[in-house]
């Protein structure tokens, strides 16, 4: 039986398609979310990696803020529940997630038996995000995906707000403008995304494993500025970015048990 | 039978979302004018007494930008609001408005009001354990009424605040009685409907609301009540709104089986006691009577355990906290019964109330990941 959990966030889409909820068939990343073509575009994509159509699949379940708008989907469910259910499959001594996507960030506590015991998420405001780092990345004039390695050959992370990215962005062009090293401003800017993610996990309090899931989990330089926040060491998810569609797609899979049970 | 709970229903958010046309009737029927009630607490029954028609001023959901100038952004949601409708002259229509000021935003909007109707401002005391506090709120009163003589012209005898107070704690006791009936019936009173019954209570005559509230609790009675099978939850904090954000508990299945909101349920918790005591006293008694509000002083911190009794009689799955944005009261008692719940076992969830917002996708995120983990 395959199952497919597909994942619209705001930055980008992500599939995965299980067969019998244990073994992953094909995955597949489109960085454009909800509103884009970028749904489409995923299932496309899953479809020529599995050779499978969403015809084969039993169960399909949508996940993060695109979920709605997914017609071929048979249940949509919180990218909440689902990430928690992808952690904890892949790592069974999760008890602490920090969920860091393109525009929220999310702390959820898990009971020994990997259900949610509790969860927080950011207020309405984008600082300590993934377009947190977009916008950073842009006025840096450096890749998202080089900003690890700028990360981890700074000296003196400089110092950057964490509670608003418009002002953020100030501070960085105003720490450039004064010749700071970009190494520095960019490690100061995964401070600054550590320090917004660590509050909301203190507020549901740390349990390890801590483990670090969400687009922004592929930044290593982000995961060690976590790791010193937090003053203890945490895991990163396998692929950060696929763990919601992940847990959409093992919980497409007990959706359909439960459906044939109870036929 | 069922049409008659829908009319019903319909002629409640009718009224709850037209105030002004409220006004304008009661001015067309009676002669006589408007008096706003801004939040929290306030001895409406003064007002009635005169023949005006007390009005609650809880804000409202337009989009806030003249205000931004008179107020820093961390006033609440519905000072923003009040003062947006302020600067738009939507409170021209009343005669004066009354302001108690238990917190600091309020004691500073009533300082700043420039509306064409005069702030008529009163305390109430911080301390709610000593007999001099209720004689200082009756003093209170006491200048409160005389300044309501004057504007409304009309002297407010004994007799006619007994009568007022009468039709008031009846209408208390109905609203309870109906906040016990929607539990029962949420299939037939959603979330949205059963705020809207709450909320129409500030814009109509108190008997006429109740007498409305009678009949719809009659006609949902003609049927029986029947098994629910989405979640339970107890929701506390100001108010809920806009009708998006309640509209979320209806869609998610998650029936309000009792509430503990300003807005709403703390306006009818305490009577105004019976007695033979000057009437006035015994509505300043009421502010010592109050439980379970973060603006009235609480030294033992009761709301937790008030909140897990309501959990308990009510069988809710969990509470949700509506933390209205900016309302530091509201705020510093949050992390006491939190910890509380942790302790009892009792889940809660906080979803953050904007006024202003249209867009609920946050909200609708947390309240689903709370009923799938119910």
């Amino acid at each position: 039986m395959y199952t497919m959990g597909i994942d619209v966030g705001s930055s980008s889409s992500k599939a995965v398609i299980l067969r019998d909820g244990s073994e992953v068939v094909a995955e597949a990343v489109v960085q454009a979310g909800t509103g884009s073509s970028g749904p489409g575009r995923v299932l496309e994509e899953i479809a020529a990696r599995s050779g499978l159509k969403v015809q084969d699949m039993a169960f399909i379940l949508a996940t993060g803020y695109g979920r709605s708008n997914l017609p071929m989907a048979d249940k949509q469910m919180s990218e909440i529940t689902c990430h928690a259910k992808g952690v904890f499959f892949e790592e069974p001594t999760a008890r602490t997630i920090i969920d860091i996507g393109g525009q929220d960030v999310k702390a959820i506590a898990l009971t020994d038996q990997g259900t949610i015991r509790q969860f927080y998420m950011n207020d309405k405001c984008a600082a300590g995000t993934g377009r947190f780092l977009e916008v950073m990345s842009r006025v840096l004039e450096v890749g998202l995906d080089e900003m690890a390695g700028y990360h981890f050959r700074s000296q003196h992370p400089a110092s950057v707000s964490s509670t608003c990215t418009v002002f953020a962005e100030s501070e960085v062009i105003s720490l450039l403008s004064q010749g700071m090293a970009k190494e520095d401003i960019i490690a100061g800017v995964h401070f600054s995304v550590a320090a917004k993610a660590c509050a909301l996990a203190q507020r549901v309090g740390v349990r390890e494993s801590v483990v670090l899931t969400g687009g922004v989990g592929q930044n290593s330089g982000v995961a060690d500025a976590i790791q010193k926040e937090l003053g203890q060491q945490i895991l990163v998810a396998r692929d950060p970015q696929l763990t919601g569609a992940l847990g959409a797609a093992l919980l497409a899979y007990e959706e359909q048990i439960r459906k044939e049970k109870s036929a | 039978m069922e049409q008659n709970v829908k009319t019903l229903l319909e002629q409640f958010r009718t009224i709850a979302a037209n105030p002004k046309k409220a006004v304008e009737d009661h001015k067309a029927e009676t002669g006589k004018g408007a008096i706003g009630m801004m939040p929290v607490y306030a001895p409406e029954e003064m007002v009635h007494a005169t023949g005006f028609l007390p009005v609650g001023l809880w804000g409202g959901n337009r989009p806030v930008s003249k205000a931004r100038t008179y107020l820093p952004p961390f006033a609440c949601s519905i000072m923003q609001q009040v003062m947006e409708l302020e600067c738009d002259g939507a409170y021209d229509i009343l005669d004066a408005v009354v302001f108690s000021v238990p917190c600091d935003t309020l004691k500073c909007m009533s300082q700043k009001w420039k509306g064409s109707a005069p702030a008529l401002v009163f305390t109430h005391p911080q301390n709610r354990g000593l007999e001099a506090a209720n004689r200082f709120l009756e003093h209170e009163y006491a200048v409160l009424q005389e300044k309501l003589e004057e504007v409304t012209g009309v002297k407010v005898t004994n007799v006619a605040l007994e009568q007022s107070i009468q039709v008031y704690n009846e209408n208390r006791a109905v609203m309870r009685e109906f906040a016990k009936l929607a539990a029962e019936y949420p299939q037939v009173i959603s979330a949205v409907d059963r705020h809207a019954v709450f909320k129409a209570r500030m814009f109509m005559e108190k008997s006429r609301h109740t007498a409305l509230v009678r009949e719809l609790m009659e006609a949902v009675r003609a049927s029986d009540p029947q098994p629910w099978m989405g979640k339970k939850v107890v929701v506390t904090g100001i108010l809920v709104e806009p009708d998006g954000l309640l509209s979320l508990f209806d869609e998610l299945g998650l029936a309000i089986v009792a509430d503990d909101l300003a807005q709403e349920s703390r306006q009818v918790r305490v009577d105004v006691p019976e007695g033979d005591e000057a009437p006035l006293y015994r509505l300043a008694r009421v502010w010592q009577n109050m439980y379970g509000c973060p603006l009235a002083t609480d030294t033992k911190k009761a709301r937790g355990p008030m909140l897990q009794d309501m959990v308990r009689k009510t069988g809710a799955d969990a509470v949700v906290v509506a933390m209205m944005k900016f309302c530091d009261p509201e705020e510093w008692d949050y992390p006491i019964y939190h910890r509380q719940f942790g302790e009892w076992g009792i889940r809660d969830l906080m979803i953050e109330v904007d006024q202003e917002a249209v867009s609920f996708e946050q909200a609708r995120t947390r309240l689903q990941s709370l009923v799938e983990t119910l």
